[in-house]
């Protein structure tokens, strides 16, 4: 039970902006009224782009089998990449009965013979949880037998929210792997990525620029992550939390212990990558570093430049709304902007305070802040005569019903958004989405409707 | 038949092809118009199943969650999350249904739904699927068993111009709509029950879909009982053809393992003739059984060299087998989520209860692949040809017209396996679309 994450005192993240207004996003979901994961998804995420260790889910199937799969993580990794597998212990009615732990300690058995991980997650789900399995005695036995760390996860989808359970994800990173073991070597310039989890390759965007400038990327947690380098991670000079305050907790628990500071980021459009390659520099505080990034960002944004050149033309007046969650609201804002594009209104709905503020500084005091975007969008898409709504696949009926072209900035992405590259990545898709003729023939009425 | 093992002997699943009853009854209650499912338990579920569901139709999914938490999971017997969902969501939209399902965790936590239930002044169907029991063919029995038992009227009157399709969860929206055409062609009515051929069959709605539509109506259900004939497809749908049973105990209950290939199609062509009294189907069926014949001519060729691994839920795997096996196609083995006397069936060399890493070392003796949309890295790997068929098919678009059955069905199934495992064969496997992801 020690090992066990304080749900509270994770709900009361006082790192955390929005803990001070009533209306905690963290709070519990509304039944009938509510969307999104749970905190075993959450904490997946957080943990799953480890390709090197294996993630075992103790549970019934419905934890796991709808959800491998399901993330392109991207990895380097030249092994086998495990995040691609699907691990579950599949309990039955008799595991519930008579507990599961003894299935689990044979699936690890199973699982470090035939595949040899570096590390085993495993995660507690709704049922394993309620029957009581200890998987914190599971693990510690595993661990002594392997040598190997077995980290127990505790974050069964009804203590709360997916993002909980990034926290929880991080909790037990920190309590279990980060700290563990000394790097073979260690510079000045040694920085953690926390919070990136390099979907569609995102971290790949900046990282080769990070690596010219001398910074090494000492672990993530967890794009691209090894569980070699995040036992490491104490001896970084620098936390960098890229685009998710989930990690925070985290974070600063490593600035208590390790004494490493944190700097929060976001690496979407050109202003932000800028911002954020000198955000790190300064706060590694060395001057001839700053200077070098300073005529990187020179190089990178003339450079990029004359590449959005046609872009830009060719976007010209053009007006957008954009309805998504958490930073994206701000940060794909900010990206359209460097794009030309005039972004009318953005969704704050699942937005924490600090990402409401920053879309108001973002989109300015014309810009319309969309706290029930579903309702709203048609009328702003009316009254501005926006050319483009970027959303999730749900507002596709929308932007066909209004003739508008139609990005999908959710689920579908297929392509990485981030960093210098990234904005042309963008550019390209909404270059196809407004030059598509598909919304149009979709919205054509038929003969006998005429 | 080969040889048969009911029981997987792993203390885990490794790459999964099972699924969960909470999905299976999730969709079939998107198969009745205007219908809310209501997943009892923790919201991840739920999330997890509109997400998913969402991908592989391409479709806005309708579902909520009771949102079970750490404070109701200990101290509520399922009363207060059952009926404030309901509450919230009548809320916001007119449901015709609500179908009320549990999960691994309310059943564990030992909710009494019926109980909460019946205190509930909405029309609403309650169905116990724990997650733990059974998969996604199972619930989705399950939830169709108690549509049947709690809103179909009991009656001894029999109209014998409506028949009553049962069909199990594996048959795509398509399929299940020319099953339909088929049987209307000798002169029926005919309704199914769940239908996803009007719900999920990826028609573009009016608007964002904040309940499912299309589907049966709930009135169309209340009086199911007077149908004059029921067609079971799929073991599967035993129970849920017995439930109605004891709703009339003179209508007649016909039941198909499955309707995929010749041998099938034309025993329900003479169950119809003989019901009918007629002497001949209408020409398009003559035609349709001609081209199959053909097409069976026409692939034996390929697949008569062919050794193919089918893996995916027991009544889907049961017709694919048989179809192909009738082309002369070799199935080594095949690979069900969970158990079914369906197996005992099944023309291959092996059959197992298993998962997808079962099926990357038996593969080594197989050139084709036949499973969902996890197969394809595993083709990939393997270099082994693959088509793509069961939930969840990520990889492709156009699920819904996915059409196996029956003479006209078959006759495509056939060639899309024989040309792939041509192509393979001429090394082409691995070309394409494969490239394409690993450069990603
Ligand atoms: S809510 Fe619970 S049972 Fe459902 S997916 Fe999340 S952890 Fe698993």
């Amino acid at each position: 039970m020690a090992d066990k994450p304080k749900i509270r005192e994770l709900l009361d993240e006082s790192a955390c902006a929005h803990n001070k207004s009533k209306q905690s996003p963290c709070n519990a979901p509304t039944p009938g009224a509510t969307s999104g994961g749970c905190a075993f998804e959450g904490a997946q995420i957080s943990l799953f782009p480890y390709a090197d260790a294996a993630h075992l889910v103790h549970g019934p199937i419905t934890c796991l089998g709808a959800s491998w799969e399901t993330r392109a993580t991207k990895t380097s990794y030249p092994g086998r990449d495990l995040t691609q597998m699907g691990f579950t212990t599949d309990i039955s009615t008799s595991d519930v009965v008579f507990g599961g732990e003894k299935k689990l300690l044979s699936a690890i058995d199973y699982i470090m013979a035939h595949y040899t991980p570096e590390a085993v997650f495993v995660y507690a789900t709704c049922v394993t949880a309620l029957i009581g399995d200890d998987i914190d005695a599971v693990c510690r036995h595993a661990a002594e037998k392997y040598g190997v760390p077995m980290v127990p996860v505790h974050a069964p989808g009804f203590v709360g929210s997916k993002n909980l359970g990034s926290r929880i994800g991080g909790e037990a990173a920190l309590a279990h792997l980060i700290g563990t073991k000394e790097p073979e070597t260690t510079t000045p310039f040694d920085i953690n990525l926390i919070g990136e989890y390099n979907v569609t390759g995102d971290l790949w965007q900046y990282s080769p620029l990070l690596g010219e400038l001398g910074i090494r990327i000492l672990s993530t947690l967890s794009g691209d992550g090894r569980i070699k380098e995040i036992r490491t991670a104490h001896r970084a000079r620098l936390n960098v939390i890229v685009c998710a305050k989930s990690l925070i907790s985290l974070t600063r628990k490593m600035e208590e212990r390790y004494g490493i500071p944190t700097i929060s980021l976001s690496f979407y459009g050109k202003r932000d990558t800028s911002a954020g390659l000198l955000a790190i520099a300064e706060a590694l505080g060395d001057e001839g570093l700053i200077e070098r990034t300073k005529a990187l960002i020179a190089r990178e944004e003339a450079r990029l430049d004359g590449k959005l050149q046609p872009y830009r033309e060719l976007f010209k007046g053009k007006k957008a709304v954009l309805n998504t969650g958490g930073n994206k609201t701000w940060s794909i804002a900010s990206a359209l902007q460097d794009l030309g594009i005039e972004v009318v209104a953005t969704a704050v709905k699942k937005a924490t305070e600090a990402d409401r503020q920053k879309a108001r500084e973002t989109l300015g005091e014309a810009g319309v802040l969309m706290m029930n975007p579903g309702a709203e969008q048609a009328k702003i898409i009316d009254d501005t005569g926006a050319h483009l709504l970027l959303a999730g696949g749900r507002s596709l009926y929308t932007a066909i019903k209004k003739g508008i072209a139609f990005a999908d900035v959710n689920q579908e992405k297929k392509k990485s958004y981030g960093g210098y590259d990234g904005l042309l990545n963008l550019a390209e898709d909404l270059k196809n989405a407004l030059e598509n003729p598909v919304f149009e023939n979709v919205a054509r009425r038929a003969p006998w409707e005429k | 038949m080969g040889e048969v093992s009911h029981r997987s002997i792993k203390p885990l699943q490794v790459n999964p092809i099972k699924l969960s009853e909470p999905m299976g009854a999730t969709l079939a209650f998107l198969g009745v118009d205007g219908c809310m499912p209501l997943m009892h338990g923790a919201l991840g579920c739920t999330s997890f199943a509109k997400v998913y569901y969402t991908r592989h139709f391409a479709e806005p999914i309708a579902i909520q969650t009771t949102a079970v938490t750490d404070v109701t999971a200990i101290l509520d017997g399922g009363d207060y999350s059952i009926v404030e969902a309901v509450k919230n969501i009548t809320r916001k939209v007119t449901p015709s249904l609500i179908g009320l399902h549990t999960t691994g965790l309310t059943e564990t936590k030992g909710d009494d739904i019926r109980q909460v239930a019946s205190q509930i002044d909405f029309p609403l169907v309650w169905v116990n699927t724990p997650d733990y029991e059974g998969g996604l063919e199972s619930g989705w029995g399950k939830a169709t068993r108690a549509m049947i038992e709690q809103l179909v009227e009991p009656t001894e009157a029999i109209d014998d111009s409506k028949v009553l399709l049962l069909p199990h969860v594996s048959l795509t929206p398509i399929e299940v709509e020319k099953i339909k055409e088929f049987i209307a062609s000798f002169g029926y009515e005919v309704l199914a029950l769940p239908d996803l051929s009007t719900s999920l069959d990826g028609h573009l709605g009016e608007k964002q879909a904040a309940l499912s539509s299309g589907g049966i109506r709930v009135e169309e259900i209340r009086g199911l009982a007077e149908a004059g004939m029921v067609i079971s497809v799929g073991d599967s749908m035993l129970p849920s053809a017995a439930a109605l049973q004891k709703k009339n105990p003179f209508l007649r209950h016909h039941h198909f393992p499955h309707l995929q290939g010749l041998a099938a199609t034309d025993a329900l062509v003479e169950l119809l003739l003989q019901e009918t009294g007629l002497s001949r189907p209408h020409p398009a069926i003559v035609r349709w059984r001609a081209r199959l014949q053909d097409a069976l001519l026409d692939s034996h060729f390929s697949l008569g060299q062919t050794r193919i691994l089918v893996a995916g839920e027991p009544d889907q795997i049961a017709g694919l087998c048989a179809s192909l096996h009738e082309a002369g196609g070799r199935v080594a083995v095949a690979i069900s989520t969970v158990d079914s006397p369906q197996l005992e069936r099944i023309p291959a060399a092996r059959v197992l209860v298993g998962d997808l890493e079962d099926a990357e070392a038996l593969c080594g003796a197989c050139d084709l692949l036949v499973t969902n949309g996890h197969g394809e890295a595993l083709a990939h790997r393997c270099c082994k040809a693959l088509v793509l068929r069961g939930f969840p098919n990520w990889e492709e678009v156009g699920n819904q017209l996915k059409n196996d059955v029956l003479y006209e069905g078959g006759a495509y199934f056939l060639f899309e396996c024989a040309n792939a495992a041509t192509a393979a064969r001429e090394g082409h496997v691995g070309s394409d679309r494969s490239d394409q992801k690993k450069e990603e």
